[in-house]
């Protein structure tokens, strides 16, 4: 390779840096340093003539590396960045420092020893640009197909979306028909109309105005020429990488011929089975061949195996006017190469039965909303009356019981955040049907957050619905009245009531779907302690995962109403239309390589990345060896930091650059106190610093700063290696636990400091010489404090003695 | 000697003071459903009484009106509300932590005492009655066991339990 010929820039920020530093010192020691091929100074080198100057130096051949010393790198480095790159220079042979937030400001008490510091990152620079190796731009295609997880209200808008921007998309759906809840809820708040409406697809020739919002039988959803619906079918398994899955699905069958079948219904008369309907909340029955209700989609009868008598009777083949039904029809893998997934899985209410004081599987007449809004609904089993499922009567006296299952610590401490507002509606509708109803909602809080909610509230007060502040403690049933009693405290009175219902309706808490843990185990994503699929970051990343070109949507993140499930789905398709469109990934090579003749196949690697890139391979021998998968690999180096036989290296963190840096860092003082590292993560904790010296909170000038990757990547052997360069205390200061950008870095090096400490009191090193920080931007005053209080424990404790020291 | 995990410290709050204390450590969880209320038997017949509000009133620290009343010691440790409390307060765990601190403060029924005399002198709360032995013959059960006086009295004194003492009659 070419001799390094180095060219710093050093930039005074308009004086700024200048004031504090000695310029002319920094200059003379610079120019000392071997292979620098150039120093020029200025007041800007991130825009203008300034960066003109860098093009043209590389231009002409006199520099191949660049070191740029400017205030806000975090700013300047993506311009210097991409004119580097434009100047013909790899962008990666570039290494920018800011000498205004990392020295001259936090320092600006003593000059001459922040004048010192500024000579040792200088160094600490032009050593790791002599270094550093070009990194390459990585491409991988992806498929311009998606696959989407759950025919619910989420999945559906999820798959109009896609389906209108051009992809190919695949929506399978575990049950014969599609809608999910919404298809079961009969009205939804805030508009009070049908539940089951979604936006229609521009490939509705009919669609002219954009105001089109229809039923979803007469959508045209199962024509959009580009979706393809599987009903009746699950994903069993998923191979491959983003951009490039493989999904197998199995298809059970429907028994009924899709492209036959005239929904004329002679079957379902024929049929001699019946069976609870448990799409009605089994408060009837049904035929063994089915329609949920006569507005399912798609419109296509279903057979349900478990009930069906298949050739034993026979009859509905037989009055099939079109031949329509195939009792023969096996079950059929599916496999469908996709380029991103979508899981739209929705949510389901909890089984109430495990809140024993209420009797849900004893009392008939205590049912759930879900249960109620089958008997609201005209189309239900009820034909829209409110009835005791026990003996059929109308339901005059209806208690609802909020919060059942939710917020309460021994099933689900979360609030399902929908009930209240479910209730309203309910009670509402029901009070609208039949005025003479006497109902009561007993609630702990009542909560009506989003638009037009309150009003909810306010009209089901209008309509003369009572309010009892309190959760009851029981229900009863009084055989003598023929009424179910509920037992509840009205706190505010401090009077127990004993309120009589003919019927109760819990607001059961809203928990994951049926197989929500086996589908993240399949697509290899995480769920949160409440068992939701989990969202890449809460507050930023909405809908995505830490897997690329696998999103999430609707109820399988957390319980939402449609508004919300809405609002996801098309963030959601947004976000895999970003990923496909291109169809390509575009990356940099700054992924992790192992040395294959060190590694020992100890299988740490692949089970300690956060992205599980790592997988161990046969080889020839009775020998397995670790791979990096490069489209997976995010560049963490939490494997680098893991691999007890150091056989894995981090591209641009390597460590002989990471050494150069330590060596030149601690290798001029200028101070009378003890030398402080801190391996600061390129994120959060280099950011706290950043912070510190943006707001000009003082620390001591012995702390050096070394920047790496994810504080995951610091091995032990590495704070040895500063310790023996003349650090006399080490700081590891990362994200938080939480916040970490690479998932579990900071936890991962956090237990391993833990561990480091024990080792080093065998190596005779004080342990309080280490010491793990956890810290976000905006807690500059922490890392300040955290650098003077390493400084007074290294101080305190007297220079540090390695063994073989004389 | 403290037999007790209580912060010394005087400016805690009273719920504070009641968290610190064995049974107290849940206090603080209570979001004020009712459902200990409407669990509890003796909240239904008498209004001095209702454990809801005996945590609210911590939670708000009006320490006098909890220590110098009657309502902690009405509580029969059925432990009703603690099995269903949603919040797994410890309800009635948290009334013996009250009762704890009241004793202390010089504040407990004249009855207190007198169990405790009894304590010291015969091992039992309640001496056993010709009634009682009756009872259990009855029943198949067998007879009691006579109580180890003395040892009991050196546990009693080495975790620090001291006789309540017994208030004026007026009060
Ligand atoms: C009783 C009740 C009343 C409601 N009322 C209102 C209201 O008035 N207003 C309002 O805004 N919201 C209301 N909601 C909430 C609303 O129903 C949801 O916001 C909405 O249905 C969420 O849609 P979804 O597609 O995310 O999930 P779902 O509707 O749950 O759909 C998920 C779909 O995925 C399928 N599925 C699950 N797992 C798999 C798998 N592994 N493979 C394939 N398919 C799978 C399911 O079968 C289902 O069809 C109510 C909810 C309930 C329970
Ligand atoms: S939304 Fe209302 S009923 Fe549902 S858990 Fe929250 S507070 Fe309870
Ligand atoms: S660098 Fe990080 S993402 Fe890449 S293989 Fe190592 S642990 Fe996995
Ligand atoms: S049951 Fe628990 S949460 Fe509810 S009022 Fe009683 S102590 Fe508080
Ligand atoms: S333990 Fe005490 S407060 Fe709780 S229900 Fe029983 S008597 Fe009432």
């Amino acid at each position: 390779m070419e001799q390094p010929k180095v060219g710093v820039f050093l930039s005074d920020c308009g004086k700024q840096l200048s004031d504090i530093l000695d310029f002319d010192a920094l200059t003379n020691f610079v120019k000392n340093v071997p292979n620098v091929a150039l120093i020029a100074r200025g007041s800007e080198f991130w825009r203008g003539n300034g960066l003109k100057a860098i093009v043209d130096a590389i231009k002409g051949g006199k520099i191949n590396r660049v070191v740029v010393a400017e205030s806000l790198p975090k700013l300047s480095e993506v311009n210097i960045a991409q004119a580097v790159s434009d100047a013909g220079l790899n962008s990666y042979l570039v290494e920018v420092i800011d000498l205004k937030d990392h020295c001259a400001w936090p320092h600006r008490s003593a000059p001459a020893e922040a004048t010192e510091k500024a000579k040792a990152m200088l160094l600490s620079a032009i050593e790791r640009a002599k270094l550093l190796e070009p990194i390459e731009k990585l491409e991988f295609p992806t498929l311009k197909s998606a696959l989407i997880i759950g025919g619910g209200i989420a999945g559906m808008q999820t798959a109009v979306d896609l389906a209108d921007l051009g992809f190919e998309v695949n929506l399978i759906e575990k049950a014969p028909f599609l809608g999910g809840l919404a298809a079961r809820a009969g009205r939804f708040f805030p508009t009070d109309d049908c539940a089951i409406c979604i936006q229609s697809p521009s490939s509705d020739v009919k669609t002219i105005t954009h105001t089109s919002r229809k039923c979803v039988y007469r959508s045209g959803f199962s024509e959009i020429p580009n979706l393809s619906i599987l009903t009746n079918a699950e994903v069993v398994s998923v191979e491959g990488v983003p951009g490039n899955y493989k999904v197998t699905i199995e298809k059970k069958p429907r028994y009924v011929d899709a492209d036959k079948c005239v929904v004329c219904g002679k079957c379902a008369e024929v049929c001699p089975v019946e069976t609870p309907d448990e799409y009605n909340a089994n408060l009837n029955n049904r035929k063994a061949i089915y329609l949920n209700v006569p507005t399912v989609h798609p419109q296509i009868y279903a057979i349900d195996e478990d009930a069906c008598k298949f050739q034993e009777c026979a009859k509905c083949v037989a009055v099939c006017p079109t031949n329509a039904i195939d009792l023969g029809q096996q079950t059929e893998q599916v496999t469908l190469n996709v380029g991103s997934i979508v899981v739209a899985t929705g949510f389901k209410e909890f089984d109430s039965s495990n809140i024993k004081e209420y009797h849900y599987d004893e009392y008939p007449d205590v049912i759930t909303n879900l249960e109620l809004a089958r008997m609201i609904d005209g189309f239900g089993p009820t034909g829209g009356k409110i009835i005791r499922p026990s003996d059929g009567k109308p339901a005059k006296k209806i208690v609802f019981v909020q919060c059942a299952g939710s917020r309460d610590r021994r099933y689900n401490p979360y609030c399902s955040s929908i009930c209240c507002m479910i209730s309203l509606k309910n009670a509402s509708l029901v009070k609208e049907a039949n005025p003479d109803a006497e109902i009561s909602i007993c609630y702990i809080d009542i909560r009506t957050t989003g638009r037009e909610h309150e009003y909810y509230y306010e009209r089901a007060r209008d309509m003369g619905i009572k309010f009892v502040k309190g959760r009851p403690t029981e229900i009863y049933n009084d055989e003598e009245k023929g009424k179910l009693i509920v037992d509840v405290e009205d706190a505010l009175l401090k009077r127990f009531l004993d309120l009589e219902a003919d019927l109760v309706v819990l607001a059961a808490a809203m928990v994951p779907a049926e197989g929500t843990a086996e589908l993240a185990e399949i697509l290899g994503l995480d769920l949160e302690a409440d068992g939701f699929f989990k969202e890449y970051n809460a507050k930023l990343r909405p809908t995505e995962t830490k897997k690329r070109g696998i999103y999430l949507c609707g109820g399988a993140t957390f319980p939402k109403d449609a508004p919300t499930a809405s609002l996801h789905a098309h963030s959601a398709a947004m976000k895999a239309a970003k990923f496909l469109t291109s169809g390509k990934i575009v990356k940099d090579q700054r992924t992790a390589i192992i040395n294959e003749d060190y590694c020992g196949d100890c299988e740490f690697c692949p089970v300690m990345c956060p992205y599980g890139a790592i997988t161990l391979e046969p080889t020839t021998e009775d020998h397995f060896v670790a791979k990096v998968n490069e489209i997976l690999c995010e560049g963490c180096g939490v494997c680098v930091g893991t691999c007890p036989l150091n056989a894995i290296e981090l591209r641009h963190s390597r460590p002989n650059q990471m050494s150069a840096q330590m060596n030149a860092l601690l290798s001029v003082n200028g101070t009378s106190k003890p030398l402080v590292l801190a391996f600061c993560c390129q994120e959060c904790g280099h950011t706290a610093v950043d912070s510190s010296g943006m707001a000009k909170m003082e620390y001591p000038a012995n702390v050096r700063i070394i920047k790496v990757p994810c504080a995951g990547i610091v091995r032990v052997n590495q704070i040895l290696e500063a310790y023996k360069a003349g650090a006399q205390a080490v700081m590891i200061v990362g994200c938080k636990t939480d916040g970490c950008h690479y998932e579990v870095g900071s936890a991962k090096a956090e237990k391993k400091m833990d561990m480091a400490k024990i080792l080093l009191k065998e190596y005779g090193i004080e342990p309080e010489r280490l010491e793990m920080f956890k810290m976000v931007f905006i807690e500059g005053a922490q890392f300040a404090e955290a650098a003077k209080m390493m400084t007074e424990r290294a101080a305190k404790l007297g220079t540090l003695k390695l063994m073989g020291d004389s | 000697m403290p037999h007790h995990n209580t912060k010394e410290n005087a400016n805690m709050s009273f719920s504070e003071e009641v968290t610190h204390r064995h049974g107290g450590e849940t206090l603080t969880a209570c979001y004020q459903c009712g459902t200990c209320a409407s669990s509890c038997p003796v909240a239904r017949l008498d209004a001095r009484f209702n454990p809801r509000e005996i945590i609210k009133l911590s939670l708000l620290g009006e320490k006098q009106e909890i220590l110098t009343g009657d309502a902690i010691w009405l509580c029969t440790s059925c432990f009703n509300c603690q099995e269903r409390c949603p919040q797994d307060v410890e309800i009635a765990d948290v009334i013996y932590a009250l009762r704890n601190i009241a004793l202390e403060a010089g504040n407990s029924p004249n009855i207190y005492a007198d169990f405790a005399s009894a304590l010291i002198a015969d091992g039992r709360i309640v001496a056993i009655s010709k009634f009682v032995e009756k009872k259990r013959e009855e029943y198949g059960l067998p007879p009691l066991k006579a109580v180890h006086v003395e040892a009991l009295n050196t546990i009693l004194s080495a975790t620090g339990f001291t006789k309540p003492e017994k208030k004026e009659a007026s009060q």
